[in-house]
């Protein structure tokens, strides 16, 4: 059984930059594989959802597989498939697919190790890292309201099919205007939503004082230093011995 | 048949949490079940398993015979008529007018028919003068009462009624109790959740009381 990592929030956060430079950078097809590895073992080692990262990568599949597919046709080298004098696929063009979904994977499965950390504690790292609090708050802001958007457009979803609409066998026209129909609600929901929480910030007396004082305070272990150090040597190691 | 029935199921959103265990229920076509007990003890939930919003873990949910893994969500939607607890949940159109005609225009219905279906539905809820107003900018009480007329629009033969009392005041509640009751004698059947006990009580004929997950009290009247 694998023993859960309890690191700070802003080693964990050297570690998904340190994985998404490399998975960014690296162009040879083998370490971005090895990389890819170390991200899905990083990942488990702090038990993040993977289970769940599959099911939205899966999600993504065909859009990934699309974006990959196009690159591929559109780069030029060794023809593999072709019409007559036209080329279809070409080695180079899969080499280029085969990269883009691996560092699509690197950075969303290296992205889960910061959700293994409370948004707070996220937001006291950014603080103690000296990033004004407003923004860190903002950031944090931000990353509540994501998912808060998609679970509304699922609500609005339901909310159409229980009013007895077969969303997928209703004509192109209608379709269109329903989609339309779904995106200013949306907007002008997470508007209303936003306004809504700032005066509750302000009631609260968010920035009544120029100084905050946090009883959350962050402290580094002798495992972060190892971690951050190991992590960012690493990185180091790539771009001199000229992988990247 | 019963027409909502689930049979021995488990419920968690999250795992080792669960909200139902091996937990049975079932509704009849003409009943009007008031389904009561304290905040968490599973009432919504119940009603969206019964609605086929939510799948069971374990067990089988089954509206008109039929298991919800199998149906699809509009099927049902096109017979039952399900309010969510918080009415901003199920607006997705621009206006009131088009939370109302949006979907009978979709459905194919005539021009004319959508705007006297329209017009009578605001006339009754009180809503006349707010058509081009935005759903998500009406008051708490107006936000409710289109909720329900755009569940109503679509003449469901079931109705699923999470806390249709909220945010309304004594004469407005007298208005819904009028309504209800008038589709009640019409032949449909209902389940209200509800914490407001004098209201279910007046129309319901069989109330039920959950708590953790369980049924305390099955009372027919």
């Amino acid at each position: 059984m694998t023993k859960e990592l309890n690191l700070d929030p802003r080693t964990k956060l050297i570690i998904v930059l340190c994985l998404s430079t490399l998975g960014i950078a690296i162009k040879d097809l083998v370490l971005l594989s090895i990389v890819f590895l170390l991200s899905f073992m990083v990942a488990s080692l702090f038990k993040a959802n993977l289970k769940r990262t599959v099911r939205k990568i899966k999600s993504l599949l065909y859009t990934l597989i699309l974006i990959a597919l196009v690159q591929s046709i559109f780069t030029r080298g060794e023809s593999l498939i072709s019409i007559g004098s036209i080329t279809i696929l070409t080695a180079d063009g899969v080499e280029k697919a085969l990269q883009f979904i691996l560092r699509m994977a690197i950075v969303i499965f290296s992205a889960t190790i910061i959700g293994t950390s409370s948004s707070r504690s996220i937001i006291q790292g950014l603080v103690q890292w000296r990033l004004p609090y407003d923004i860190a708050f903002m950031v944090a802001l931000g990353i509540r309201f994501l998912p808060m958007i998609r679970d509304e457009i699922k609500d609005s979803l339901v909310a159409i099919q229980l009013r007895g609409i077969d969303i997928k066998n209703i004509p192109v026209k209608e379709r269109i205007s329903l989609y339309s129909y779904l995106f200013n609600p949306l907007l002008i929901g997470a508007i209303l939503k936003a306004e809504r929480l700032s005066i509750a910030m302000e009631m609260r007396g968010f920035r009544a004082y120029g100084n905050r004082t946090s009883f959350l305070v962050l402290k580094f272990n002798n495992w972060d230093y190892i971690v951050m150090f190991l992590s960012i040597v690493i990185t180091f190691l790539f771009f001199i011995k000229g992988y990247i | 048949m019963h027409y909502i029935e689930l049979k021995e199921i488990d419920f968690e959103y999250e795992k080792g949490n669960k909200v139902f265990e091996n937990f049975s229920f079932s509704v009849d076509r003409y009943e009007t079940v008031a389904l009561m007990g304290p905040n968490g003890s599973g009432k919504t939930t119940l009603g969206k398993l019964m609605a086929g919003i939510l799948k069971p873990n374990k067990g089988q949910v089954l509206i008109f015979n039929k298991d919800t893994n199998e149906i699809p969500l509009h099927e049902i939607g096109s017979r039952i008529g399900y309010l969510f607890q918080n009415p901003e949940k199920q607006f997705f159109a621009n206006t009131v007018y088009d939370e109302l005609g949006f979907v009978l225009k979709i459905k194919g219905y005539d021009e004319e028919y959508i705007k006297n279906k329209v017009g009578e539905m605001l006339e009754l809820f009180q809503l006349k003068g707010l058509e081009k107003h935005l759903p998500y900018l009406l008051s708490q009480g107006e936000k409710q009462r289109l909720a329900i007329a755009a569940v109503l629009i679509n003449e469901p033969e079931y109705l699923i009624l999470d806390e249709p009392t909220t945010g309304l005041d004594k004469k407005r509640k007298d208005i819904l109790f009028e309504l209800l009751n008038m589709l009640k004698n019409r032949g449909i059947g209902m389940t209200i959740i509800s914490h407001d006990n004098r209201f279910v009580e007046r129309i319901c004929n069989r109330r039920i009381y959950i708590n953790r997950g369980e049924i305390q009290h099955d009372e027919r009247a």
